[in-house]
């Protein structure tokens, strides 16, 4: 019998705040972190909105107390978050030296059975100019030429707080950290590993910025999910992790949530937009279900993938027409991050994850109009909520879609029925 | 320039900018539609094709409709070119 | 238990199709005729792609090209229910191109095909679109371990799905954006002659390679060419510790019992060594190498495909070219190491 996996600890760091508390705070209070600042290369930036993380480089450094040479934005993101995920799950004993293990003792976090998933698409490909420069060649290296990969950020942590076990790193564009969410905890329910530490971070890069501004799906204002009149994305930033355990290892622990159900699919419709009627996100609900062994009818609130674009939001409606008759209540929390990338399917299933602890529904902002089409609309206010299951979506480019579902935890499923 | 000169530069110029390796310029038609069942064009190439007018002629071309009113065939997009070049 | 049923490969070596010549060129016997780098990299022999439409094909990095090529003959043989591949570098080339245009055009209007095809997921998904799959598609880019997450990958998703297929692999390109900045690094020798005398310098860096090798996996052992029956990754610095791990991973999967006049563990029949020329990875090659019997042959074969970070998938590919020797079933050890740091382990059991 497989173990069924909890989450015990999460971090994350995003445009509306910088813990677990703060992007509560302002889920709640529906504060959108869609403004105008970002990466200081990029000319967009003052021109279109972003979701960026109020910190710079130098505040994330003094904040994750990483200064070490070669390190990205995008790894000093991640460090944040996971950080404090593991504080958060106990895991955290003594603080890492700079540059290699905490210590020559073995700690749950250095065990060998303790595995870390990550995922991110920009990886060090923020550091765009450096990056040039060293494609061009020449007898000098920029210093960042072992950081510009997706793995640099993984290897960083790993090396940082000296783990031993299995470390990857996923990339399956904008699903990729639900992908490290759903590998981690199939790892712990096929017995290769007794912990997994799953999630994802990606940083606004002049990169991804001019990538999407080329497929023309950045929205020229604050993102409409679900909306009528929506115009692309806002491209946002952040980061998260979650640490995930065994139920025969959950004594005294603080227990979130249950990673009850998750799956993977392909849209195999187009290299970068969804089908029109939605068989990817159709197939990836369904599959999720399944595997939870869980009713459409059992959940009672779905987080959107809900980008903002024309695309993602026609096709993801029908699927969740299909799916549900009727929908459940559903919102895009990228209203108020901005389209995190490969950090969103972490941070989203964090947001899930707290609608289920908390017992409350975060909204969207922005929406006005339903598609006609569809008639959908997506919740707009703040909400307690009597929550049982609550199912995550992220879906990608090349087609990649995974949904999660996440369940109340049982010494919380009291206070539900 | 004259239309026919323009046309063939303008094919020659869809084919290396869509890497369309196995196509020679007299294998397109003027009225040979780009899209679909035509030369089998996808969203990506439309958007790749704004930018070839751009870099090539100094259009600007903001909104997708309009868009998809100029790439229907090398036709409709020599008529545009010669309406809006500005170089 | 992951068996693998059918391989593909495109490599430097077009010549390389099995058997007596595999292990010719392999065990160093055929040095003359193993394909040798150009330029200093080892470049695969591209086919013409018959089975990929010229408009489907023009859109392709040499990344998925190479993924979508290699995976062609495979999925006409089996319904596949995944796709998982491992890459390193992704599609770096189109992401340089893309990168070079937001410079050189000072982030104007840009064509945003580069963008699309240089993201890494675009090989397993483009799979996915050719042969209209809809399955799991997933897509590891842990540098020197991908390849082996995604076989962890599969055999998780046998034991779940009892009766299913996957399509499992490794695909890398070079490109010259790519090769600067690893050259930079120091990862690469600027001089290098061909074949095994790679093995020789006393010197720093390897020499660069490309290629894609995939594998049709099942549950199912009927007409299976090998099992994988043990994999291990993990991340060090030390000669020591590698030796220790080796010792318990062999222990663990290859148990005394399951071969006769073994202590700890059994032996395997053959070590394929992912040796690179690089004198500072060398003492984990030793290391591995001191913890097995000095009878058990080496086979090496970075001489063959160069030095990338899924290499390990043409060495499982290569290990089942090789001419069978007897008896069978043969166990077959392969460490690889990848920029010093990272470390796999995979044990298989041939069949044929």
């Amino acid at each position: 019998m497989a173990s069924r996996v909890f989450v015990t600890g999460m971090g994350v760091i995003s445009a509306i705040g910088d813990s677990l508390a703060a992007n509560r705070k302002a889920l709640v209070r529906k504060e959108s972190g869609i403004g105008y600042s970002g990466p200081a290369n990029s000319r967009y930036v003052g021109v279109i909105p972003f979701g960026s993380v109020t910190f710079s480089n130098a505040e994330l450094m003094e904040h994750t107390g990483i200064y070490d040479a070669g390190v990205s934005r995008t790894t000093l993101l991640a460090a944040h978050a996971f950080r404090q995920a593991i504080q958060d799950a106990g895991l955290l004993l003594s603080e890492a030296t700079s540059g290699g293990a905490a210590s020559g003792c073995t700690t749950l976090l250095t065990a060998t059975d303790t595995a870390l998933i990550g995922a991110t698409t920009v990886g060090g490909m923020c550091l765009t100019d450096e990056l040039y420069r060293d494609t061009n060649g020449g007898a000098q290296g920029s210093g960042y030429l072992a950081s510009y990969d997706g793995a640099s950020v993984q290897q960083y942590l790993q090396n940082r707080y000296g783990l031993s076990g299995l470390v990857t790193t996923i990339n399956t564009a904008c699903s990729s950290s639900a992908n490290a969410i759903q590998y981690g905890g199939r790892l712990i329910r096929n017995g290769l590993v007794r912990r997994a530490i799953v999630g994802g971070v990606d940083s606004l890069a002049k990169y991804t910025i001019n990538g999407f501004n080329a497929l023309q799906i950045l929205a020229p204002a604050a993102c409409k999910p679900f909306d009528e009149h929506r115009q692309g994305l806002n491209l946002g930033e952040g980061a998260g992790f979650l640490v995930l355990e065994r139920e025969e290892d959950l004594a005294g622990k603080k227990v979130y949530a249950e990673l009850r159900g998750s799956c993977n699919v392909n849209d195999a419709y187009h290299a970068s937009s969804l089908s029109p009627d939605g068989e990817g996100p159709f197939l990836a609900m369904q599959g999720a279900l399944r595997s939870a062994g869980l009713d459409a009818s059992a959940i009672g609130y779905i987080n959107a993938h809900g980008t903002g674009t024309e695309n993602n939001d026609a096709s993801e409606s029908q699927a969740m027409i299909r799916i549900f008759g009727t929908p459940p209540a559903f919102a895009s929390t990228k209203s108020s991050t901005g389209h995190t990338l490969g950090a969103s399917g972490a941070i989203e299933a964090i947001y899930s994850i707290l609608d289920l602890f908390y017992q409350e529904a975060y909204p969207s902002v922005n929406f006005s109009t339903p598609i006609p089409e569809t008639g959908l609309r997506p919740l707009t206010e703040f909400k307690p909520m009597k929550l049982e299951h609550v199912l995550s979506n992220s879906f990608g480019f090349g087609g990649n879609c995974t949904s999660l579902v996440f369940s109340v935890a049982p010494a919380r499923l009291a206070k539900v029925i | 320039m004259e239309t026919a000169q323009l046309k063939e530069r303008l094919k020659a110029q869809i084919i290396e900018f869509l890497n369309l390796s196995s196509t020679t310029p007299a294998d397109i038609a003027d009225d040979q539609p780009l899209f679909g069942e035509g030369l089998g064009l996808d969203s990506i190439d439309s958007l790749e094709l704004i930018v070839l007018l751009n870099r090539e002629y100094g259009i600007v071309i903001k909104d997708p409709k309009e868009g998809r009113k100029v790439l229907v065939d090398v036709n409709t997009m020599v008529d545009y070119i010669t309406q809006h070049r500005t170089k | 238990m992951l068996y693998i049923h059918h391989t593909t490969c495109i490599s430097p070596q077009p010549r390389l199709v099995g058997g007596e010549e595999a292990s010719a060129l392999a065990g160093g016997e055929g040095r003359g005729t193993a394909a040798g780098p150009v330029n200093g990299v080892y470049k695969v022999v591209e086919p013409g792609y018959p089975g990929i439409p010229p408009n489907t094909l023009r859109r392709m990095s040499k990344a998925v090209r190479l993924g979508v090529g290699a995976a062609m003959p495979l999925i006409r043989q089996e319904r596949i229910d995944g796709i998982l591949i491992g890459t390193g570098n992704g599609g770096m080339e189109e992401s340089v191109k893309f990168l070079r245009q937001i410079v050189d055009y000072s982030e104007g209007m840009l064509a945003p095909g580069n963008f699309v095809q240089g993201i890494p997921n675009a090989i397993a998904s483009q799979i996915g679109l050719s042969g209209h799959l809809r399955g799991y598609n997933s897509t590891y880019i842990h540098r020197g371990l991908g390849f082996e997450h995604a076989l962890i990958d599969a055999s998780m998703l046998i034991s779940e799905h009892p009766g299913t297929h996957y399509l499992v692999g490794g695909v890398d390109e070079v490109s010259g954006y790519h090769y600067r900045i690893e050259l930079a690094d120091g990862w690469y020798k600027t001089t290098v002659t061909p074949g095994l005398s790679l093995y020789d310098y006393d010197s720093p860096g390897s020499i660069a390679g490309e290629g894609a090798a995939l594998f049709l996996v099942s549950g199912e052992s009927a007409d299976a060419v090998a099992a994988i029956k043990g994999i291990e990754t993990f991340h060090s610095t030390d000669q020591h510790i590698v030796a220790t791990r080796l010792r318990a991973f062999l222990a663990r999967h290859l148990p005394a019992g399951s071969q006769p006049g073994q202590q700890l563990s059994g032996s395997p029949a053959l070590y394929l060594s992912g040796e690179n020329g690089d004198n500072r990875a060398l003492p984990f090659y030793s290391a591995c190498a001191a913890v097995l019997d000095p009878a058990v042959p080496v086979v090496r074969y970075k001489h063959l495909c160069g030095e990338y970070p899924t290499a390990s998938a043409f060495a499982v590919w290569l290990a089942l070219q090789l001419a069978p020797p007897q008896p069978l079933p043969q166990h077959i050890l392969f460490y690889n190491n990848h920029k010093l740091t990272q470390h796999s382990f995979i044990l298989l059991e041939r069949f044929r």
